[in-house]
Protein backbone atom coordinates (compact mmCIF):
# COMPACT_ATOMS: atom_id res chain seq x y z
CA UNK A 1 0.00 0.00 0.00
CA UNK A 2 1.35 3.26 -0.79
CA UNK A 3 0.23 6.27 1.54
CA UNK A 4 0.65 9.19 -1.25
CA UNK A 5 -1.77 7.41 -2.99
CA UNK A 6 -4.31 6.56 -0.02
CA UNK A 7 -4.67 10.20 1.12
CA UNK A 8 -5.14 11.39 -2.38
CA UNK A 9 -7.82 9.22 -2.98
CA UNK A 10 -9.55 9.60 0.43
CA UNK A 11 -9.34 13.68 -0.17
CA UNK A 12 -10.68 13.31 -3.80
CA UNK A 13 -13.69 10.67 -2.53
CA UNK A 14 -14.17 12.88 0.82
CA UNK A 15 -17.07 15.26 -0.44
CA UNK A 16 -19.11 12.44 -2.00
CA UNK A 17 -18.97 10.59 1.01
CA UNK A 18 -19.69 13.55 3.20
CA UNK A 19 -22.77 14.53 0.80
CA UNK A 20 -23.92 10.32 0.82
CA UNK A 21 -23.28 10.72 5.36
CA UNK A 22 -25.76 13.53 5.41
CA UNK A 23 -28.17 12.46 2.75
CA UNK A 24 -28.40 9.08 4.84
CA UNK A 25 -28.55 10.66 8.09
CA UNK A 26 -31.40 13.05 6.51
CA UNK A 27 -33.14 10.03 5.90
CA UNK A 28 -33.03 7.93 8.68
CA UNK A 29 -33.74 10.93 10.80
CA UNK A 30 -36.80 11.98 9.01
CA UNK A 31 -37.95 8.22 8.88
CA UNK A 32 -37.47 8.18 12.88
CA UNK A 33 -38.99 11.04 13.32
CA UNK A 34 -42.79 9.45 12.82
CA UNK A 35 -42.10 6.58 15.14
CA UNK A 36 -43.88 8.34 17.95
CA UNK A 37 -46.80 9.07 15.58
CA UNK A 38 -46.66 5.77 14.69
CA UNK A 39 -47.12 4.40 18.21
CA UNK A 40 -50.02 6.86 19.18
CA UNK A 41 -51.94 5.45 16.20
CA UNK A 42 -50.82 1.95 16.36
CA UNK A 43 -54.86 0.67 16.42
CA UNK A 44 -55.69 2.35 13.21
CA UNK A 45 -52.73 1.78 11.46
CA UNK A 46 -53.51 -2.26 12.08
CA UNK A 47 -56.25 -1.52 10.50
CA UNK A 48 -54.79 0.20 7.87
CA UNK A 49 -52.10 -2.66 7.49
CA UNK A 50 -54.66 -6.09 7.64
CA UNK A 51 -55.73 -4.06 4.28
CA UNK A 52 -52.25 -4.41 2.59
CA UNK A 53 -51.04 -7.59 1.02
CA UNK A 54 -48.27 -9.62 2.71
CA UNK A 55 -46.00 -9.65 0.26
CA UNK A 56 -46.08 -5.80 -0.16
CA UNK A 57 -45.35 -5.72 3.48
CA UNK A 58 -42.79 -8.45 2.96
CA UNK A 59 -41.06 -6.05 -0.32
CA UNK A 60 -39.87 -3.77 3.25
CA UNK A 61 -38.95 -6.20 5.20
CA UNK A 62 -42.05 -7.01 7.50
CA UNK A 63 -42.78 -10.39 8.31
CA UNK A 64 -45.27 -9.35 11.33
CA UNK A 65 -47.75 -6.29 12.02
CA UNK A 66 -46.32 -5.99 15.31
CA UNK A 67 -42.94 -5.79 14.50
CA UNK A 68 -43.30 -2.01 13.44
CA UNK A 69 -44.13 -1.12 16.43
CA UNK A 70 -40.75 -1.99 17.94
CA UNK A 71 -38.36 0.50 17.90
CA UNK A 72 -36.10 -1.93 16.61
CA UNK A 73 -38.43 -3.51 14.41
CA UNK A 74 -39.30 0.30 12.69
CA UNK A 75 -35.73 0.84 12.03
CA UNK A 76 -35.51 -2.51 10.23
CA UNK A 77 -38.11 -1.92 8.31
CA UNK A 78 -38.14 1.50 7.15
CA UNK A 79 -34.12 2.18 6.97
CA UNK A 80 -32.96 -1.00 5.92
CA UNK A 81 -33.82 0.16 2.60
CA UNK A 82 -31.65 3.14 2.92
CA UNK A 83 -28.32 1.11 3.83
CA UNK A 84 -28.89 -1.73 2.22
CA UNK A 85 -29.77 -0.51 -0.97
CA UNK A 86 -28.38 3.14 -1.25
CA UNK A 87 -25.25 1.78 0.82
CA UNK A 88 -24.63 -0.90 -1.92
CA UNK A 89 -25.02 1.68 -4.55
CA UNK A 90 -22.70 3.86 -2.87
CA UNK A 91 -20.51 0.89 -2.43
CA UNK A 92 -20.23 -0.12 -5.89
CA UNK A 93 -20.03 3.23 -7.72
CA UNK A 94 -17.14 3.78 -5.84
CA UNK A 95 -15.72 0.88 -6.42
CA UNK A 96 -16.03 0.18 -9.97
CA UNK A 97 -15.29 3.62 -10.68
CA UNK A 98 -11.65 4.03 -8.67
CA UNK A 99 -9.87 2.31 -10.80
CA UNK A 100 -11.67 3.06 -13.57
CA UNK A 101 -11.26 6.59 -13.62
CA UNK A 102 -7.68 6.54 -13.83
CA UNK A 103 -7.96 5.26 -17.24
CA UNK A 104 -11.02 6.70 -19.03
CA UNK A 105 -9.82 10.05 -17.33
CA UNK A 106 -6.35 9.31 -18.91
CA UNK A 107 -4.94 10.21 -15.21
CA UNK A 108 -3.30 6.47 -15.25
CA UNK A 109 -0.37 7.96 -17.68
CA UNK A 110 0.75 9.54 -14.74
CA UNK A 111 -0.36 7.58 -11.81
CA UNK A 112 1.23 4.16 -13.84
CA UNK A 113 4.65 5.94 -14.53
CA UNK A 114 5.28 6.61 -11.12
CA UNK A 115 7.29 4.46 -8.79
CA UNK A 116 4.26 1.79 -7.62
CA UNK A 117 3.70 -1.43 -8.20
CA UNK A 118 -0.07 -2.51 -9.63
CA UNK A 119 -0.46 -4.18 -6.15
CA UNK A 120 -0.03 -1.37 -4.16
CA UNK A 121 -1.66 0.77 -6.36
CA UNK A 122 -4.43 -1.92 -5.99
CA UNK A 123 -4.40 -1.99 -2.41
CA UNK A 124 -4.13 1.62 -1.80
CA UNK A 125 -7.41 1.95 -3.35
CA UNK A 126 -9.01 -1.29 -1.79
CA UNK A 127 -8.23 0.57 1.59
CA UNK A 128 -10.02 3.15 0.01
CA UNK A 129 -13.02 1.27 -0.71
CA UNK A 130 -13.42 -0.40 2.85
CA UNK A 131 -12.79 2.55 4.55
CA UNK A 132 -15.36 4.60 2.75
CA UNK A 133 -18.04 2.23 3.40
CA UNK A 134 -17.02 1.15 6.91
CA UNK A 135 -17.59 5.44 7.94
CA UNK A 136 -20.64 5.75 6.26
CA UNK A 137 -22.28 2.57 7.95
CA UNK A 138 -20.75 3.54 11.17
CA UNK A 139 -22.53 7.19 10.44
CA UNK A 140 -25.36 5.41 9.48
CA UNK A 141 -25.61 3.51 12.39
CA UNK A 142 -24.73 5.64 14.79
CA UNK A 143 -27.51 8.01 13.56
CA UNK A 144 -29.96 4.90 14.09
CA UNK A 145 -28.90 4.49 17.13
CA UNK A 146 -29.01 8.06 18.54
CA UNK A 147 -33.06 8.16 16.88
CA UNK A 148 -33.91 5.06 18.39
CA UNK A 149 -32.68 6.66 21.49
CA UNK A 150 -34.70 9.50 21.27
CA UNK A 151 -37.91 7.97 20.15
CA UNK A 152 -38.37 4.61 21.97
CA UNK A 153 -40.67 3.99 23.98
CA UNK A 154 -39.26 1.08 26.04
CA UNK A 155 -36.06 -0.96 25.96
CA UNK A 156 -34.91 -2.47 22.52
CA UNK A 157 -31.66 -5.28 21.88
CA UNK A 158 -28.99 -2.93 21.12
CA UNK A 159 -27.10 -6.93 20.06
CA UNK A 160 -29.47 -6.87 17.59
CA UNK A 161 -29.26 -3.82 16.25
CA UNK A 162 -25.42 -4.71 16.03
CA UNK A 163 -25.59 -7.42 14.10
CA UNK A 164 -28.27 -5.93 11.80
CA UNK A 165 -25.09 -3.12 11.54
CA UNK A 166 -23.15 -5.93 10.49
CA UNK A 167 -25.39 -7.26 7.75
CA UNK A 168 -25.48 -4.02 6.02
CA UNK A 169 -21.92 -3.55 6.25
CA UNK A 170 -21.14 -6.96 4.92
CA UNK A 171 -23.46 -6.10 2.08
CA UNK A 172 -22.14 -3.31 1.11
CA UNK A 173 -18.89 -4.78 0.72
CA UNK A 174 -19.96 -7.28 -0.97
CA UNK A 175 -21.56 -5.12 -3.42
CA UNK A 176 -17.86 -2.88 -3.28
CA UNK A 177 -15.98 -5.96 -4.03
CA UNK A 178 -18.49 -7.04 -6.63
CA UNK A 179 -17.66 -3.23 -8.60
CA UNK A 180 -14.07 -3.84 -7.95
CA UNK A 181 -14.67 -7.17 -9.83
CA UNK A 182 -16.26 -5.22 -12.65
CA UNK A 183 -13.91 -2.71 -13.51
CA UNK A 184 -10.87 -5.05 -13.58
CA UNK A 185 -13.06 -6.74 -16.26
CA UNK A 186 -13.65 -3.36 -18.90
CA UNK A 187 -11.17 -3.86 -21.76
CA UNK A 188 -11.61 -0.42 -23.20
CA UNK A 189 -12.04 2.31 -20.24
CA UNK A 190 -15.56 4.30 -19.67
CA UNK A 191 -17.85 4.47 -16.96
CA UNK A 192 -19.73 1.83 -15.86
CA UNK A 193 -21.90 3.72 -12.89
CA UNK A 194 -25.47 3.04 -14.48
CA UNK A 195 -24.94 -0.29 -14.67
CA UNK A 196 -23.67 -0.76 -11.55
CA UNK A 197 -26.86 1.30 -9.68
CA UNK A 198 -28.49 -1.38 -12.28
CA UNK A 199 -26.94 -4.26 -11.17
CA UNK A 200 -27.69 -3.23 -6.83
CA UNK A 201 -31.60 -2.61 -8.12
CA UNK A 202 -31.71 -5.56 -10.01
CA UNK A 203 -30.54 -7.86 -7.16
CA UNK A 204 -32.99 -5.89 -4.63
CA UNK A 205 -35.71 -6.40 -7.48
CA UNK A 206 -34.88 -10.20 -7.83
CA UNK A 207 -34.39 -10.77 -3.23
CA UNK A 208 -38.28 -8.59 -2.94
CA UNK A 209 -40.37 -10.61 -5.29
CA UNK A 210 -38.54 -13.89 -4.43
CA UNK A 211 -40.39 -13.15 -1.37
CA UNK A 212 -43.72 -12.00 -2.81
CA UNK A 213 -44.41 -15.44 -4.79
CA UNK A 214 -43.40 -18.64 -3.07
CA UNK A 215 -43.08 -20.28 -6.99
CA UNK A 216 -40.77 -17.96 -7.56
CA UNK A 217 -38.76 -18.03 -4.23
CA UNK A 218 -36.12 -19.66 -5.30
CA UNK A 219 -34.68 -17.26 -7.45
CA UNK A 220 -34.14 -15.04 -4.94
CA UNK A 221 -30.91 -17.26 -3.54
CA UNK A 222 -29.40 -15.77 -6.78
CA UNK A 223 -29.23 -12.31 -4.67
CA UNK A 224 -26.73 -11.05 -1.86
CA UNK A 225 -30.16 -9.16 -0.64
CA UNK A 226 -31.36 -12.37 0.35
CA UNK A 227 -28.62 -13.48 2.49
CA UNK A 228 -28.75 -10.07 4.46
CA UNK A 229 -31.19 -11.02 7.52
CA UNK A 230 -33.55 -7.99 8.64
CA UNK A 231 -35.22 -9.99 10.58
CA UNK A 232 -33.68 -8.06 13.44
CA UNK A 233 -36.46 -8.54 16.43
CA UNK A 234 -36.90 -12.09 16.18
CA UNK A 235 -35.63 -13.78 19.45
CA UNK A 236 -33.32 -16.16 17.42
CA UNK A 237 -31.91 -13.21 15.64
CA UNK A 238 -27.95 -14.06 15.08
CA UNK A 239 -25.26 -13.40 12.15
CA UNK A 240 -25.56 -17.16 11.04
CA UNK A 241 -22.41 -18.44 10.13
CA UNK A 242 -23.16 -19.71 6.22
CA UNK A 243 -24.52 -15.74 6.01
CA UNK A 244 -20.97 -14.87 7.42
CA UNK A 245 -18.99 -17.41 4.88
CA UNK A 246 -21.30 -16.13 2.05
CA UNK A 247 -20.55 -12.35 2.38
CA UNK A 248 -16.69 -13.11 3.34
CA UNK A 249 -16.29 -15.98 1.12
CA UNK A 250 -17.84 -14.02 -2.04
CA UNK A 251 -16.11 -10.61 -1.43
CA UNK A 252 -12.64 -12.23 -0.68
CA UNK A 253 -13.16 -14.55 -3.85
CA UNK A 254 -14.04 -11.55 -5.97
CA UNK A 255 -11.57 -9.14 -4.18
CA UNK A 256 -8.68 -11.92 -5.23
CA UNK A 257 -9.79 -12.49 -9.07
CA UNK A 258 -9.97 -8.78 -9.33
CA UNK A 259 -6.30 -8.12 -8.25
CA UNK A 260 -5.00 -10.84 -10.42
CA UNK A 261 -6.88 -9.44 -13.20
CA UNK A 262 -5.44 -6.08 -12.21
CA UNK A 263 -2.33 -6.99 -11.71
CA UNK A 264 -2.13 -8.47 -15.94
CA UNK A 265 -4.38 -5.86 -17.51
CA UNK A 266 -3.53 -3.83 -20.49
CA UNK A 267 -4.09 -0.28 -19.27
CA UNK A 268 -5.68 1.31 -22.44
CA UNK A 269 -5.68 4.99 -22.76
CA UNK B 1 25.30 0.40 -20.84
CA UNK B 2 22.25 0.15 -22.64
CA UNK B 3 19.56 2.16 -20.64
CA UNK B 4 16.82 0.85 -23.26
CA UNK B 5 17.33 -2.60 -24.70
CA UNK B 6 14.13 -3.80 -26.64
CA UNK B 7 14.25 -7.66 -28.57
CA UNK B 8 11.91 -8.99 -30.69
CA UNK B 9 9.38 -7.15 -29.28
CA UNK B 10 5.64 -7.65 -30.29
CA UNK B 11 2.16 -6.85 -28.98
CA UNK B 12 -1.36 -7.28 -30.95
CA UNK B 13 -4.81 -5.92 -29.70
CA UNK B 14 -6.74 -8.69 -30.90
CA UNK B 15 -5.94 -9.29 -34.14
CA UNK B 16 -5.02 -5.36 -34.71
CA UNK B 17 -0.97 -4.90 -35.04
CA UNK B 18 0.59 -3.10 -32.66
CA UNK B 19 4.10 -3.41 -32.67
CA UNK B 20 5.76 -6.26 -34.67
CA UNK B 21 9.19 -7.56 -34.05
CA UNK B 22 10.97 -4.73 -32.86
CA UNK B 23 14.81 -4.66 -31.79
CA UNK B 24 15.78 -1.43 -30.05
CA UNK B 25 19.20 -0.33 -28.41
CA UNK B 26 19.56 3.10 -26.83
CA UNK B 27 22.87 4.03 -25.04
CA UNK B 28 23.72 6.17 -21.75
CA UNK B 29 23.70 9.61 -22.70
CA UNK B 30 21.43 9.35 -26.23
CA UNK B 31 18.98 11.48 -27.21
CA UNK B 32 17.55 9.34 -29.24
CA UNK B 33 13.93 10.16 -31.78
CA UNK B 34 11.30 7.41 -32.45
CA UNK B 35 9.27 9.05 -35.40
CA UNK B 36 6.67 7.29 -37.14
CA UNK B 37 2.90 8.76 -37.40
CA UNK B 38 -0.05 7.90 -35.53
CA UNK B 39 -0.64 4.59 -35.29
CA UNK B 40 2.83 3.10 -36.30
CA UNK B 41 3.51 1.60 -32.91
CA UNK B 42 5.36 4.45 -30.91
CA UNK B 43 2.97 4.97 -27.92
CA UNK B 44 2.58 0.94 -27.58
CA UNK B 45 6.41 0.56 -27.49
CA UNK B 46 6.25 3.21 -24.55
CA UNK B 47 3.44 1.63 -23.12
CA UNK B 48 5.23 -1.43 -22.58
CA UNK B 49 8.61 -0.21 -21.78
CA UNK B 50 6.32 1.64 -18.42
CA UNK B 51 4.68 -1.56 -18.15
CA UNK B 52 1.45 0.04 -18.65
CA UNK B 53 0.56 -2.80 -21.42
CA UNK B 54 2.05 -6.37 -21.60
CA UNK B 55 3.89 -7.51 -24.99
CA UNK B 56 2.37 -11.21 -26.40
CA UNK B 57 6.37 -11.71 -27.22
CA UNK B 58 9.72 -10.21 -26.51
CA UNK B 59 11.46 -8.31 -24.04
CA UNK B 60 12.59 -5.00 -22.87
CA UNK B 61 14.71 -3.95 -20.64
CA UNK B 62 15.53 -0.04 -18.71
CA UNK B 63 19.09 -0.09 -17.46
CA UNK B 64 19.23 -3.62 -17.43
CA UNK B 65 16.08 -3.87 -15.57
CA UNK B 66 13.84 -6.03 -16.61
CA UNK B 67 10.07 -3.78 -17.63
CA UNK B 68 7.57 -6.05 -16.03
CA UNK B 69 9.31 -7.48 -12.83
CA UNK B 70 11.04 -4.78 -11.82
CA UNK B 71 8.63 -1.99 -13.10
CA UNK B 72 8.94 -0.03 -9.92
CA UNK B 73 12.75 -0.04 -9.61
CA UNK B 74 12.37 0.80 -13.44
CA UNK B 75 10.05 4.21 -12.60
CA UNK B 76 12.23 5.58 -9.29
CA UNK B 77 14.68 6.39 -12.40
CA UNK B 78 12.32 7.39 -15.54
CA UNK B 79 10.68 10.50 -16.06
CA UNK B 80 7.45 10.25 -18.72
CA UNK B 81 5.79 12.89 -20.16
CA UNK B 82 2.86 11.61 -21.86
CA UNK B 83 1.60 12.45 -25.22
CA UNK B 84 -2.25 14.31 -24.07
CA UNK B 85 -1.29 16.36 -20.82
CA UNK B 86 -5.28 14.57 -18.43
CA UNK B 87 -4.22 15.80 -15.56
CA UNK B 88 -6.17 15.33 -11.87
CA UNK B 89 -8.76 18.19 -12.88
CA UNK B 90 -9.55 18.57 -9.08
CA UNK B 91 -6.06 19.30 -7.80
CA UNK B 92 -4.39 23.08 -8.23
CA UNK B 93 -0.54 22.82 -9.89
CA UNK B 94 1.58 22.70 -6.44
CA UNK B 95 -0.70 20.36 -5.11
CA UNK B 96 -0.54 17.60 -8.29
CA UNK B 97 3.23 18.57 -8.54
CA UNK B 98 3.88 17.91 -4.37
CA UNK B 99 1.57 14.40 -5.34
CA UNK B 100 3.61 13.65 -7.99
CA UNK B 101 7.64 14.50 -5.85
CA UNK B 102 6.31 11.91 -2.64
CA UNK B 103 6.39 9.41 -4.34
CA UNK B 104 9.99 9.33 -5.37
CA UNK B 105 12.24 7.93 -2.38
CA UNK B 106 14.33 10.55 -1.02
CA UNK B 107 12.90 13.13 -3.14
CA UNK B 108 11.23 15.38 -1.30
CA UNK B 109 13.33 18.38 -2.16
CA UNK B 110 10.14 21.21 -2.71
CA UNK B 111 12.63 23.61 -3.80
CA UNK B 112 12.97 21.33 -6.96
CA UNK B 113 8.80 22.22 -8.07
CA UNK B 114 9.89 26.15 -7.17
CA UNK B 115 12.78 25.83 -9.92
CA UNK B 116 11.10 24.18 -12.83
CA UNK B 117 7.47 25.98 -12.14
CA UNK B 118 9.38 29.33 -12.36
CA UNK B 119 11.30 28.50 -15.56
CA UNK B 120 7.92 27.24 -17.10
CA UNK B 121 5.99 30.40 -15.80
CA UNK B 122 3.92 28.13 -14.08
CA UNK B 123 1.37 29.64 -11.11
CA UNK B 124 1.51 27.31 -8.54
CA UNK B 125 -1.90 28.28 -7.10
CA UNK B 126 -4.12 27.88 -10.12
CA UNK B 127 -6.59 24.99 -10.81
CA UNK B 128 -5.31 22.32 -13.49
CA UNK B 129 -9.43 22.48 -14.50
CA UNK B 130 -8.49 25.85 -15.56
CA UNK B 131 -5.42 25.40 -17.22
CA UNK B 132 -5.14 25.78 -20.84
CA UNK B 133 -3.57 22.66 -23.17
CA UNK B 134 -0.17 24.73 -23.61
CA UNK B 135 0.49 25.27 -19.45
CA UNK B 136 -0.84 21.52 -18.82
CA UNK B 137 1.91 20.28 -20.48
CA UNK B 138 4.23 22.97 -18.95
CA UNK B 139 3.19 21.11 -15.93
CA UNK B 140 3.49 17.77 -17.30
CA UNK B 141 7.20 18.45 -18.44
CA UNK B 142 7.85 19.96 -14.98
CA UNK B 143 6.57 16.55 -12.97
CA UNK B 144 8.61 14.23 -15.08
CA UNK B 145 11.43 16.16 -14.11
CA UNK B 146 11.13 16.41 -10.36
CA UNK B 147 13.17 13.33 -9.37
CA UNK B 148 15.97 14.22 -11.75
CA UNK B 149 15.65 10.99 -13.93
CA UNK B 150 18.27 9.20 -15.96
CA UNK B 151 16.17 8.30 -18.39
CA UNK B 152 13.20 10.92 -19.84
CA UNK B 153 10.69 9.38 -22.32
CA UNK B 154 9.13 11.78 -24.06
CA UNK B 155 5.67 11.36 -26.24
CA UNK B 156 4.95 14.14 -28.51
CA UNK B 157 6.15 16.64 -25.97
CA UNK B 158 5.59 19.90 -27.72
CA UNK B 159 1.91 19.67 -28.51
CA UNK B 160 0.83 22.45 -26.82
CA UNK B 161 4.13 24.72 -26.69
CA UNK B 162 4.07 27.93 -27.89
CA UNK B 163 7.74 27.99 -30.01
CA UNK B 164 9.46 30.53 -27.45
CA UNK B 165 8.58 27.39 -24.60
CA UNK B 166 9.50 25.08 -26.91
CA UNK B 167 13.06 26.60 -27.29
CA UNK B 168 13.17 27.05 -23.58
CA UNK B 169 12.34 22.92 -23.45
CA UNK B 170 14.51 22.07 -25.81
CA UNK B 171 17.42 23.84 -23.90
CA UNK B 172 16.71 22.18 -20.67
CA UNK B 173 16.65 18.99 -22.11
CA UNK B 174 20.41 19.83 -23.88
CA UNK B 175 21.21 20.86 -20.65
CA UNK B 176 20.06 17.49 -18.75
CA UNK B 177 21.36 15.58 -21.52
CA UNK B 178 24.83 17.06 -20.83
CA UNK B 179 24.28 16.15 -17.16
CA UNK B 180 24.04 12.61 -18.18
CA UNK B 181 20.28 12.22 -19.09
CA UNK B 182 19.29 9.82 -21.77
CA UNK B 183 16.27 11.14 -23.93
CA UNK B 184 14.07 8.73 -26.04
CA UNK B 185 12.34 11.50 -27.87
CA UNK B 186 8.61 10.02 -30.02
CA UNK B 187 7.50 12.20 -32.23
CA UNK B 188 5.85 12.65 -35.58
CA UNK B 189 7.33 16.56 -36.27
CA UNK B 190 10.56 15.70 -37.66
CA UNK B 191 12.23 19.55 -37.45
CA UNK B 192 12.42 19.08 -33.86
CA UNK B 193 13.71 15.49 -33.90
CA UNK B 194 15.94 17.03 -36.23
CA UNK B 195 16.70 19.99 -33.83
CA UNK B 196 17.37 17.64 -30.95
CA UNK B 197 18.48 13.89 -31.75
CA UNK B 198 21.49 12.67 -32.67
CA UNK B 199 19.97 9.13 -33.98
CA UNK B 200 16.57 8.05 -34.73
CA UNK B 201 14.47 4.90 -35.37
CA UNK B 202 11.67 5.23 -38.19
CA UNK B 203 8.67 3.10 -37.16
CA UNK B 204 6.26 2.26 -39.62
CA UNK B 205 2.82 -0.38 -39.04
CA UNK B 206 4.62 -1.23 -35.93
CA UNK B 207 8.04 -2.52 -37.18
CA UNK B 208 10.94 -0.34 -37.19
CA UNK B 209 12.27 -0.04 -40.53
CA UNK B 210 15.26 2.62 -40.44
CA UNK B 211 17.87 3.66 -37.20
CA UNK B 212 20.24 5.82 -37.92
CA UNK B 213 22.59 8.99 -37.30
CA UNK B 214 20.57 12.08 -38.34
CA UNK B 215 23.21 12.69 -40.49
CA UNK B 216 24.07 9.86 -42.25
CA UNK B 217 20.19 9.41 -42.51
CA UNK B 218 20.25 12.86 -44.37
CA UNK B 219 22.86 12.00 -46.43
CA UNK B 220 22.57 8.47 -47.60
CA UNK B 221 21.87 8.38 -51.14
CA UNK B 222 18.42 10.20 -51.36
CA UNK B 223 18.86 13.14 -53.60
CA UNK B 224 16.85 15.97 -54.28
CA UNK B 225 17.04 17.13 -58.08
CA UNK B 226 16.39 19.81 -60.08
CA UNK B 227 16.81 20.23 -64.19
CA UNK B 228 16.35 22.48 -66.58
CA UNK B 229 16.35 20.71 -70.13
CA UNK B 230 16.75 22.79 -73.46
CA UNK B 231 13.98 21.50 -74.86
CA UNK B 232 10.75 20.04 -73.78
CA UNK B 233 10.59 17.03 -71.79
CA UNK B 234 8.59 13.72 -71.26
CA UNK B 235 8.59 12.12 -68.31
CA UNK B 236 8.57 8.51 -70.14
CA UNK B 237 11.81 9.46 -71.95
CA UNK B 238 13.33 10.31 -68.36
CA UNK B 239 12.88 6.49 -67.17
CA UNK B 240 15.76 5.17 -64.49
CA UNK B 241 15.65 3.22 -61.83
CA UNK B 242 15.19 5.09 -58.14
CA UNK B 243 13.48 7.87 -59.64
CA UNK B 244 10.34 9.36 -57.25
CA UNK B 245 8.06 12.41 -56.86
CA UNK B 246 8.97 13.62 -60.66
CA UNK B 247 7.50 16.86 -61.20
CA UNK B 248 7.00 18.47 -64.71
CA UNK B 249 7.16 22.13 -64.74
CA UNK B 250 6.74 24.44 -67.62
CA UNK B 251 7.73 21.49 -70.21
CA UNK B 252 11.12 21.97 -69.88
CA UNK B 253 11.40 21.58 -65.93
CA UNK B 254 11.57 18.14 -64.25
CA UNK B 255 12.14 17.60 -60.22
CA UNK B 256 12.20 14.46 -58.54
CA UNK B 257 14.03 12.77 -55.61
CA UNK B 258 16.75 10.03 -56.33
CA UNK B 259 17.81 6.81 -54.61
CA UNK B 260 19.47 5.36 -57.43
CA UNK B 261 23.32 5.11 -58.82
CA UNK B 262 24.22 8.61 -59.26
CA UNK B 263 26.34 7.58 -62.41
CA UNK B 264 23.87 6.29 -63.63
CA UNK B 265 21.69 9.70 -63.68
CA UNK B 266 24.60 11.56 -64.82
CA UNK B 267 24.99 9.51 -67.57
CA UNK B 268 21.49 9.93 -68.87
CA UNK B 269 21.75 13.59 -68.29
CA UNK B 270 25.03 13.67 -70.13
CA UNK B 271 22.55 12.39 -73.10
CA UNK B 272 20.47 15.28 -72.80
CA UNK B 273 20.64 19.07 -73.77
CA UNK B 274 20.53 20.55 -70.18
CA UNK B 275 20.83 24.56 -69.32
CA UNK B 276 21.03 23.92 -65.31
CA UNK B 277 21.04 21.11 -62.47
CA UNK B 278 20.81 21.33 -58.71
CA UNK B 279 21.14 18.03 -57.23
CA UNK B 280 20.30 19.06 -53.18
CA UNK B 281 20.32 17.20 -49.86
CA UNK B 282 16.45 16.51 -48.99
CA UNK B 283 14.84 17.70 -45.62
CA UNK B 284 14.11 15.16 -42.99
CA UNK B 285 10.39 15.67 -43.59
CA UNK B 286 11.47 14.45 -47.39
CA UNK B 287 13.39 11.46 -46.25
CA UNK B 288 10.52 10.35 -43.79
CA UNK B 289 8.08 10.59 -46.76
CA UNK B 290 10.57 8.53 -49.11
CA UNK B 291 10.62 5.38 -46.04
CA UNK B 292 6.79 5.57 -45.57
CA UNK B 293 5.99 5.73 -49.48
Amino acid sequence: MNWNLFIKEMRRNALSLVLWMIAIVLLISLTMSVYRTVIENQTRIMGMMSLVPKGALQFKGISNFNDIFSVLGFYAANNVIYMMVLGSIFAIVLSSNILLKEEYNKTAEYLLTKPLTRSEIFFSKLAVIFLHIFLLNLVAAMAGLICMELVKQGPYNTHAFLILSVYTLLLNLLFGAIGLFMSTLVKRPKPITTFSIGLVLIFYFISTISKITDSISRIGYLSPFNYANTNAINPDYKLGFWHLLYFTGISLILTGISFRLYNRKDIYL
Amino acid sequence: MQVIEITDLSKFYGKARGIEHVDLEIGEGEIFGFIGPNGSGKSTTIRILLNMIFPDSGNARIMGLDVIRETKKIKQLVGYVPSDANIYNSMDVHEFLNYCLHFYQGQNDARRITELSEMFELDLKRKIAELSMGNRKKVSIVQSLLHRPKLLILDEPTTGLDPLMQAKFFELLRSENRNGMTIFFSSHILNEVQLLCKRVAIIKEGKIIQLEDIETLRKKQLKKVYIEFGDPVNQENFSIQGLENVITRYGNLLSFMYSGNINELVGLLAEKKIIDVTIEEPSLEEIFMHYYK
